[in-house]
């Protein structure tokens, strides 16, 4: 253990240069003409040699994405099967694990036993990205997506989603789907 | 003064100061960084009396953890502190071990001590970014946002989200680091050292900067003590305590770090101190990368542990006691327990309360921006109007944290 205690130097030793005021000036203003610098030649860079990787912070956004890392969570989905029906079997488990309660499920049965959910009803409004739902889903039914726009409405009533528009194919979430279960939720967490 | 004056005893500076103007300062001014209304009695522009209002952004975080399980209470836990989220979820999960009396593996506990130093440092971006900007220096606070921006891609890739990140659970954390992380932290981590120099260029040795911060809003050791000071606020006064060296949690022991200490207390030297720790705090992140072992995140209890999804999908007996555990709540044993953590601002405290239940009986915080504003009058009476801007940065009130 090697926690010191270090006194910081509130006198700070100026050089005659920096006491004189204007030099030190121009030295920030050198500061800040580099960065306005990098910034434009970066932009131009990017506009004639097409290049992939740049020095500038900004994004040209609807036209430039985001690199979005796997662990991302977007606006939740329900997965829907390859055989076209949901994967969800209504168990409610999300609906108890929701810290907002914003899911809400009316379950019921198909003509060969298996469960389904009737209505499955998301608040945008109330949802809070936490993914819990994704952590206690039993049949990996419902996905956090790597999807974040559209997310808002000028109408509430647009943000409460139905089954129907909350259902996304397999093969669309399956690098999710794959991450969590190999990744974050597999026995490598805990042995 | 005049002969006249004199001689009939008329004072022009007595006599100027007749009245005190009374105004209201916010709850939304553009120079106080948060929600928070000051009502202030002025004599010209020296401030006579000053009223802090605070509780704008309360949302009843105590009450509301009673109506959550144990788990469902870290997404909330994120929004105290949302500068340095992870921290308060540290906090909380401590104090929720302690009372359990489980202990975490050790890659948990590096990558705790890792992620909580990130947000110690994404908060201190911040507060003194945001502390330049409201002096004027809105080019500095650029700089500073841009390493902040850098900082949250890194801790996105962990954890998922910019800002609530929702990182921590009981016994352990929700995901590993992902490939490439190390690499990552070694580019950005240049690039926020190279921003640190600009920022110390445009602002350490500036003529008007020092004239603002230095000597404003200062406050002796004594009643930095009395007054309940933690943190970098406490340091500044020239009082070395800090949790992490007073009662080592987590890795923090097996560290090399200094611990700045001012000497006067004043603003000027709370800047200083926050400056330092960001330093520090990279150095302890890139200690923490170097010396972490292999291993598992979370304790392999099943008690504190979701079924893998393998389990779930395949296996009966994990997937009732995995219903039994989320429909009811992990039962955590009756008592009650109080961790304090370092936080951005100071010693973040959580002291939870439990009956054997599924949910928390009693969850308090212990806000440590909530002490720092208790002072703020005895910091700013007596001084000038425009001190009042750089003494409320440095404290750093954060709304989410101080009103909960």
């Amino acid at each position: 253990m090697a926690i010191n205690i270090k006194k910081v130097d509130r006198n700070v030793s100026m050089t005659f240069l920096e006491r004189m005021y204007i030099p030190y000036m121009l030295h920030g203003m050198w500061v800040a003409i580099r960065h306005a610098a990098i910034n434009m030649l970066g932009f131009f860079e990017e506009i004639l040699a097409g290049k992939s990787k740049r020095q500038v912070m900004t994004l040209f956004y609807p036209e430039e994405y985001p690199d979005i890392p796997p662990a991302y969570r977007g606006k939740p989905t329900l997965v829907r099967r390859d055989d076209g029906l949901e994967a969800c079997v209504a168990c409610g488990l999300c609906e108890a694990a929701c810290p907002p309660l914003c899911i809400s499920i009316i379950g019921g049965e198909r003509e060969n036993g298996e469960r389904y959910p009737v209505t499955y009803t998301l608040d945008g409004t109330r949802c809070i990205y936490c993914g819990f739902c994704e952590e206690v889903c039993p049949k990996e039914a419902i996905v956090m997506s790597d999807r974040f726009q559209g997310l808002c409405e000028y109408d509430r009533e647009k943000m409460i989603y139905d089954k129907e528009s909350l259902l996304v194919p397999r093969e669309k979430l399956q690098k999710r789907l794959d991450t969590i279960r190999n990744k974050y939720f597999s026995e490598k967490r805990y042995r | 003064m005049r002969e006249e004056d004199k001689e009939r005893g008329y004072d022009f500076h007595k006599a100027s100061h007749t009245e005190t103007m009374t105004i209201n300062m916010g709850p939304s001014h553009p120079a106080t960084h948060g929600t928070v209304k000051f009502f202030l009695t002025l004599d010209g522009e020296t401030i006579e009396d000053i009223d802090v209002e605070i509780g704008y952004l309360h949302r009843a975080f105590e009450k509301e953890c009673e109506a959550q399980k144990w788990n469902g209470v870290f997404p909330y836990t994120d929004r105290l502190d949302y500068t340095a989220s992870v921290l308060n979820n540290v906090g909380y999960a401590m104090a929720a071990e302690k009372l359990i009396g489980i202990e975490v593996p050790e890659r948990c506990k590096y990558l705790r001590t890792m992620i909580s130093e990130m947000a110690r440092m994404s908060g201190h971006y911040t507060n003194v970014g945001a502390g330049a900007l409201e002096l004027g220096a809105l080019t500095a606070f650029i700089y500073f946002i841009e390493a902040r921006e850098l900082l949250w891609d890194l801790i996105e890739s962990i954890c998922g989200a910019r800002l609530t990140h929702n990182y921590v659970r009981i016994g352990g954390l929700t995901n590993d680091l992902p490939d490439g992380f190390r690499e990552n932290v070694k580019r950005v981590f240049a690039k926020n050292r190279k921003l640190w120099d600009d920022f110390d260029i445009m602002l350490t040795k500036n003529r008007i900067f020092l004239d603002r911060m230095r000597d404003t809003g200062g406050i002796s050791q004594k009643d930095a003590i009395a007054w309940g000071f933690t943190g970098p606020c406490l340091r500044a006064a020239g009082v070395p305590y800090d949790v992490r060296r007073a009662q080592p949690y987590l890795m923090y022991d097996r560290m090399n770090f200094d611990i700045p200490v001012g000497s006067t207390g004043d603003n000027f030297d709370r800047y200083l101190v926050r400056m330092e720790e960001i330093k520090q705090s990279m150095s302890i992140v890139e200690q923490c990368l170097e010396q972490m072992p292999e291993g598992p995140i979370n304790v392999d209890d099943a008690r504190w542990r979701m079924p893998s999804k393998d389990d779930s999908s395949t296996k009966m007996e994990p997937l009732i006691f995995h219903f039994k555990q989320i429909i009811e709540g992990q039962s955590i044993p009756a008592g009650e327990a109080y961790q304090a953590v370092e936080g951005a601002n100071g010693e973040l405290g959580f002291y939870l309360v439990s009956n054997g239940g599924g949910k928390p009986w009693k969850c308090r915080v212990r806000p440590p921006s909530f002490a720092l504003t208790s002072a703020l009058p005895l910091l700013v009476k007596g001084s000038m109007l425009a001190d009042l801007i750089p003494t409320f940065d440095m404290i750093n009130l954060i709304g989410g944290e101080c009103d909960r």
